[in-house]
């Protein structure tokens, strides 16, 4: 890559800074951890999916041996908590609205002691009527989730920019549809845990897999009923996060809750049945009616939507998420006249939540089928459709979005040629058809208060390596690599000269963590700032040490240069310890921070959301047996711009990662529900694509350069599944002739598409 | 009833008190002290738990650890060699062949147990011999680009790890010279 030779670390293909932990197996998860004295702890559930709790008696599982502490609601200051809502409760107040809520727990010696203990708790329900669909909880009548919030409404989004009455007057073709996604589970393969600790002087330390410390910190506070650095936050190394550890749930909690109680450290580990039930918030599932107004040349003129999505029994991020769906795509091509309806809608059943797309998949599954649908019926091929919409720098979205970088373009011609779109279409073969969709994403965004930033510290120790204290955290995708290049990049050290600290609320400034595609982009940048100043302080030492002007000096390979006189120089340890050691010393270290250029929304939703958006394409060729329903998926490419590619072996693992989810969120993934129960909360039923899956992957990254980003980087960890499952809805829609509206793709659903299609 | 049981894990025993119904992982995360094993899905669809008992692949979290006294199990931690990786581990270190780590221990360990039995497997053997162990990063392709790359021998394993590195740095070192190190030249003499 022509510009990796511009960077010494940059672009180049870094090993992982956590790599030798990961592949010995002496990493350490959140499940590993041991400390002195621990219990554990283990949660009683909810068996009905919508019911007032009567009586909770804990007397006989008070007296088992080996039990030293259960708690319910009487144990908590029952304040109700929330990222966007304050709607739910640690433990169950009076009322359980889904089934797996938290009623009460226990610590206890061992896990045997604590589920024989959990048995003998005594909860006496009335069952009241539940509602479990969410288009019925917004009828007149239905059974109400949380009183006060008629008809289950939590939020209502009503949208409308230019006018798309007069616009589709003005279109030459109308497409109508409605399409419903699927609560999809991230599956991570570690289970949300934590493990707590109350000490005397009052504070909770927790150990927790969490992505976003600082959210976590702020969220427990608040159930806890106590002030923010009474909770450290500590991140243990996490097995996944997909945002489904970003803090929604009660489990880090109520082990803290148990903590308390026992005046011991509990571990609270969610089975797998668990984090099914009641662990990480699957993705909001939603039905959206879609109305599209087009020229004849494909240019769109009109968009309405309508979605419904489903909230579940608490909001999480929901709220933020519907909003994602109603008006993300508008950045992604050219529009004018838009109108969105959305209605979050509760109902009796698991929260559902943030996971990578954050509304984008959800959305995408509609919009880009109805585009899809146009070009057919234009005679238009859907690449081209794409083309003549797609958005370029300078585009300002119809909520006033600002694209700076933007190579959707390069994007679309390098799907074609590593496709090889023109022939193959050109060549079509009977029941093998193609399919493309577009995306675009946020490298992250403002919507948690009026901040989009991020800080970092870092210090150069007295051996010349530099520490990155952030609180961003590690999750596993990369971003303490990426940081370290970054870090490494600008001070002119080695890359093993940089390491990256564990994140800890109580030893690092305020960040956001792991969501919204951030950390390359925003922390990325707190920490070149912060890089520039410690650098900047390295210069001003080595200038009085070489007798030179700072303005003559240079560092490379962890040595300071004169310029021209490459002979004169020190290394950044000498440096170091030259400002320390001596009088009026002090150690090298500085803070960065950078806070994006965007703008919080008004009410209207109108604003700047993000600082820079990241875009891509994506193409399949399937192959559909008309037997048996069967999909089969021949080749998929995936074109990413990401801006500078920071380390090539992280992003191509983050584009090959999303692609597997959306091919399992479009064929095969899904968790059946009987009146709120789930049917197949483990892994022989909620199926995941395995290696034997996966289908021939090309991919490519656009030459493109952010320049808010640092050395031009932007984010990409959402942008690879936001289109999958619309690309091969329309690839099979051209191998076959028929659409299925409904996730997942089974093949009993193209089946019976294709019968109905004979019989009409 | 606890029994005391001999496991012998990665060449060494280990003497332990358990219930006859203790499984296989527990033993090794809990009672032993090995957690690189790890739990995932708990009925042995996800291959998290995967170790070799007398150089078979097994899901440990099936497995009861009564039934492996006399046996050879052999864990994650058992594969670096004299501070050496071995040449799947750095296979994935250098091919990206993991994301989060959590599943990594039991892919490995799979791959291991694949190789062992037949060095010489093409990539349908490998895919579908890999199945068995879910990873929900990486979309498996830089799994199965690790695993090729061991099989084409193109890893190279002569590198100690930085643990071991730094240990034999140390030991050939003049401990003075460091503690002139440490503390700087000039101002400390």
């Amino acid at each position: 890559m022509a510009e990796a030779e511009k960077f010494s670390v940059v672009g180049h293909r870094v090993t992982r800074v956590e790599g030798y932990e990961k592949v010995t197996g002496e990493a350490r998860y959140v499940g590993d951890l041991q400390l002195p004295g621990m219990l554990i702890g283990r949660i009683l559930r909810s068996p009905y999916p919508h019911a007032r709790i009567l009586n909770i008696d804990t007397s006989k599982a008070e007296k088992l041996r080996g039990v030293k502490a259960v708690v319910t609601a009487e144990d908590t200051v029952k304040r109700p908590w929330g990222a966007f809502f304050a709607d739910q409760y640690p433990l169950s107040v009076g009322k359980v609205r889904y089934v797996g809520e938290e009623v009460a727990a226990v610590a206890a010696l061992d896990p045997d002691v604590a589920e024989e203990a959990l048995n003998l708790i005594e909860v006496e329900y009335e069952e009241l009527p539940a509602v479990f669909d969410a288009e019925e909880a917004m009828q007149e009548g239905a059974p109400l989730v949380h009183e006060g919030k008629a008809r289950n409404i939590a939020m209502t989004i009503d949208v409308e920019r230019g006018s798309v009455e007069r616009a589709f007057a003005e279109s030459d073709v109308i497409v109508e549809d409605t399409f419903e996604s699927i609560p999809q589970w991230h599956c991570a393969i570690e289970t949300i845990g934590s493990v707590a600790d109350y000490a005397p002087n009052g504070k909770y330390t927790i150990h927790m897999n969490t992505q976003t410390l600082f959210s976590a910190r702020m969220r427990v506070a608040a159930a806890l009923g106590v002030r923010e650095t009474d909770v450290r936050i500590i991140q243990a190394a996490v097995g996944g996060g997909f945002g489904g550890k970003s803090c929604d749930d009660n489990n880090p909690i109520v082990a803290a809750i148990l903590a308390r109680k026992a005046r011991k450290p509990v571990k609270v580990i969610n089975s797998r049945e668990e984090e099914f039930l009641a662990g990480s918030r699957p993705r909001v599932n939603m039905k959206t009616w879609i109305r599209m107004g087009f020229k004849k040349d494909g240019q769109i003129r009109a968009k309405h939507l309508r979605i419904i999505a489903d909230n579940g029994a608490y909001s999480g991020k929901a709220p933020a998420i519907t909003g994602v769906a109603a008006l993300r795509h508008d950045t992604c091509y050219k529009y004018s006249d838009v109108k969105t309806q959305a209605y979050l809608v509760y109902t009796n059943k698991i929260p559902t939540g943030a996971f990578r797309g954050f509304g984008n998949p959800s959305a995408e599954w509609a919009v880009e089928q109805a585009i899809d649908e146009a070009a057919h019926e234009l005679g238009i091929d859907p690449l081209e459709i794409a083309r003549v919409n797609a958005v370029e720098p300078g585009y300002v979205s119809p909520h006033g979005n600002r694209v700076t970088s933007c190579e959707l373009k390069q994007c679309i011609d390098m799907a074609e040629k590593m496709m090889d779109w023109k022939q193959k279409r050109a060549a079509k073969k009977p029941k093998t058809g193609l399919g493309l969709a577009c995306t675009v994403h946020v490298s992250g965004k403002r919507h948690f208060g009026d901040y989009d930033g991020s800080s970092a510290t870092i210090k150069i120790n007295e051996d010349g390596k530099a520490l990155i204290l952030s609180g961003e955290g590690e999750v596993g995708q990369g971003a303490a690599t990426a940081l370290c290049q970054i870090a490494a990049e600008e001070l002119g050290i080695p890359m093993e000269d940089v390491e990256f600290s564990q994140a800890d609320t109580d030893l690092t400034t305020f960040c956001l963590g792991a969501f919204g595609s951030r950390l390359t982009y925003v922390a990325g940048n707190a920490v070149k700032d912060a890089a520039a100043k410690a650098k900047q302080q390295i210069l001003e030492m080595a200038s009085e040490m070489l007798e030179a002007s700072p303005d003559d000096l240079m560092v490379e390979g962890g040595k300071v240069y004169v310029k021209g006189a490459e002979a004169k120089a020190v290394t950044v340890a000498d440096v170091a310890r030259a400002r320390l050691f001596r009088r009026s010393g002090a150690p090298i270290v500085a803070s960065g921070s950078f806070d994006a250029d965007s703008v919080l929304p008004d009410e209207t939703r109108y604003g700047n959301e993000s600082g820079a958006y990241n875009f891509a394409c994506q193409a399949a060729e399937v192959e559909v047996d008309t037997e048996t329903g069967q999909v089969k998926v021949l080749k998929y490419v995936a074109a990413s711009d990401c801006g500078t590619v920071i380390n090539p072996i992280g992003a191509e693992g983050q584009v090959e990662g999303s692609v597997a989810q959306g091919l399992g969120y479009a064929l095969i993934e899904g968790l059946r529900m009987e009146e709120g129960r789930p049917i197949n909360p483990n892994f022989s039923d909620y199926r995941l694509p395995s290696m034997r899956d996966m289908p021939a992957l090309a991919h490519a990254f656009a030459k493109s350069y952010e320049p808010t980003g640092p050395f031009g980087a932007k984010g990409l960890g959402e942008l690879g599944m936001d289109p999958t499952a619309a690309v091969i809805s329309n690839a099979i829609f051209d191998a076959v002739g028929v659409r299925v509206r409904t996730l997942p793709i089974t093949p009993e659903k193209v089946l019976k598409a294709l019968t109905e299609k004979g019989k009409s | 009833m606890k029994k005391h049981v001999v496991l012998n894990v990665n060449g060494e025993e280990h003497d332990i008190e358990i219930e006859p119904n203790r499984l296989l992982l527990h033993a090794l995360r809990d009672d032993i002290g090995l957690t690189g094993t790890k739990e995932g899905c708990s009925i042995g669809v996800c291959g998290a738990c995967s170790v070799t008992v007398d150089g078979r692949l097994v899901s440990s979290c099936l497995t009861l650890a009564i039934a492996c006294q006399g046996k050879e199990i052999t864990t994650i931690e058992g594969l670096a060699k004299d501070g050496r990786l071995h040449p799947l581990q750095q296979a994935f270190l250098e091919y990206g062949g993991f994301q989060c780590g959590i599943c990594t221990p039991g892919q490995i360990m799979a791959a291991k147990a694949l190789l062992d039995g037949n060095p010489n497997p093409s990539e349908e053997e490998v895919k579908e011999w890999m199945s068995g162990n879910l990873c929900r990063c990486t979309g498996y392709y830089k799994i199965l680009e690790s695993v090729m790359a061991v099989v084409q021998n193109k890893v190279r394993t002569e590198d100690l790890l930085p643990r071991e590195r730094i240990e034999a740095r140390i030991q050939s070192l003049d401990v003075y010279k460091a503690e002139a190190r440490t503390h700087g030249s000039k101002s400390h003499g």
